[in-house]
């Protein structure tokens, strides 16, 4: 890193995240509300909408990043955005990769921390967008009943659900111990399953650390690693042994890892 | 429908459904064998079919409460004896 380098980075990691804050927050406010308030209300179908909004705006965000994070480049495989009517699962190394499907996808569905649908406008927006709290009990259960209920009919028509079935950010770069719970419901929908891996959001965002990391060379990379079309109905089928196989395709390519 | 009835049901949904097999009635299920809140709304429809009825949005949401397999065999007894299905067998 050349000497200007290292006293311009310092400064150029808190002007990026400052104004992806000012974004993603004042921005929220100033540009959507009157968007959202007229999807809720004349929109035919109120949670595609949504969903379409919030992919619009976290476009943005991505578009913002990309404009003001020298060094940074994108490899987003074409494939990934024409996905549709899928459960799609993938690693998780930042809080960037919720947004960043988000941004991929212009229907989208996943399972939220159901705190979060507590919190004001945030939570309207989880709840309106059609996504699920994820619960073991208490106010939010028969939302996610509900929701459940009526995934195999969303994912039917085109939707993409998203999870990561690590529930929490790997904190070494290595794949973490799987929830079960999305498997099952693409067993309960009969949905193909896409594998995702995405590399290096930790470089970008590091877990521990509340700046962007800028001004370094980095290549934000989403790739497809498989499309599975288990046959559930099977008797051989075991959602023990579809989690290894997903589990061992997200490990192999994580070692080739450069 | 007797209590030996729903634990035999409720182990063989266990066994093909969830592939738990043999859970000792008083493990946690979800620190044990990992069964989430998914789970259990499967479990719910498994449980609508082997009743033959439809649950309540209640009783659904009481279900989510539910922490180990007794508590489940207790939830489906009470169900089925709702329903009239129950006998002291």
């Amino acid at each position: 890193m050349t000497a200007l380098l290292r006293y311009v980075k310092p400064v150029w990691d808190v002007i990026v995240t400052g104004l992806l804050w000012l974004y993603y927050i004042p921005g929220w406010l100033v540009l959507c509300p009157l968007l959202y308030l007229l999807a809720y209300f004349f929109a035919a179908n109120r949670e595609s909408a949504f969903q379409r909004l919030n992919h619009l705006f976290h476009r943005g965000f991505f578009l913002l990043l990309r404009l003001f994070t020298p060094g940074l480049s994108w490899q987003v495989q074409q494939e990934i955005r024409e996905i549709r009517s899928s459960v799609i699962v993938s690693n998780h190394l930042s809080y960037l990769d919720p947004i960043l499907l988000v941004s991929l996808f212009a229907r989208q569905k996943t399972i939220v921390k159901s705190d979060f649908f507590s919190y004001p406008v945030f939570g309207w927006l989880l709840k309106t967008s059609g996504y699920l709290p994820s619960t073991t009990g208490g106010e939010f259960s028969p939302m996610m009943i509900d929701r459940v209920e009526a995934m195999g009919d969303y994912i039917a028509a085109g939707g993409n659900l998203f999870v990561f079935p690590e529930a929490h950010r790997s904190r070494n770069g290595r794949i973490g111990p799987f929830s079960k719970g999305i498997f099952t419901i693409a067993r309960r929908c009969k949905a193909p399953i896409t594998v995702l891996l995405i590399r290096n959001t930790d470089r970008l965002f590091p877990p521990d650390r509340l700046l962007f990391n800028t001004c370094i060379s980095n290549t934000i990379d989403v790739s497809i690693l498989a499309r599975i079309t288990p046959d559930y109905e099977s008797e051989d089928f075991s959602l023990s042994d579809l989690m290894a196989d997903v589990r061992a395709l997200m490990e192999n390519r994580q070692e080739q890892r450069p | 429908m007797t209590r030996t009835d729903i634990e035999t049901e409720i182990l063989r949904i266990f066994r093909e459904g969830f592939e738990i097999d043999q859970p000792n009635p008083d493990d946690h299920l979800r620190d044990k064998h990992q069964f989430d809140s998914i789970d259990a709304i499967e479990l719910l429809v498994a449980i609508e079919k082997y009743l033959g009825s439809e649950l309540t949005q209640a009783e659904k949401k009481l279900a989510m409460e539910i922490r180990t397999l007794r508590q489940i065999f207790d939830y489906v007894e009470a169900l089925a004896k709702k329903r009239q299905l129950f006998s002291e067998g």
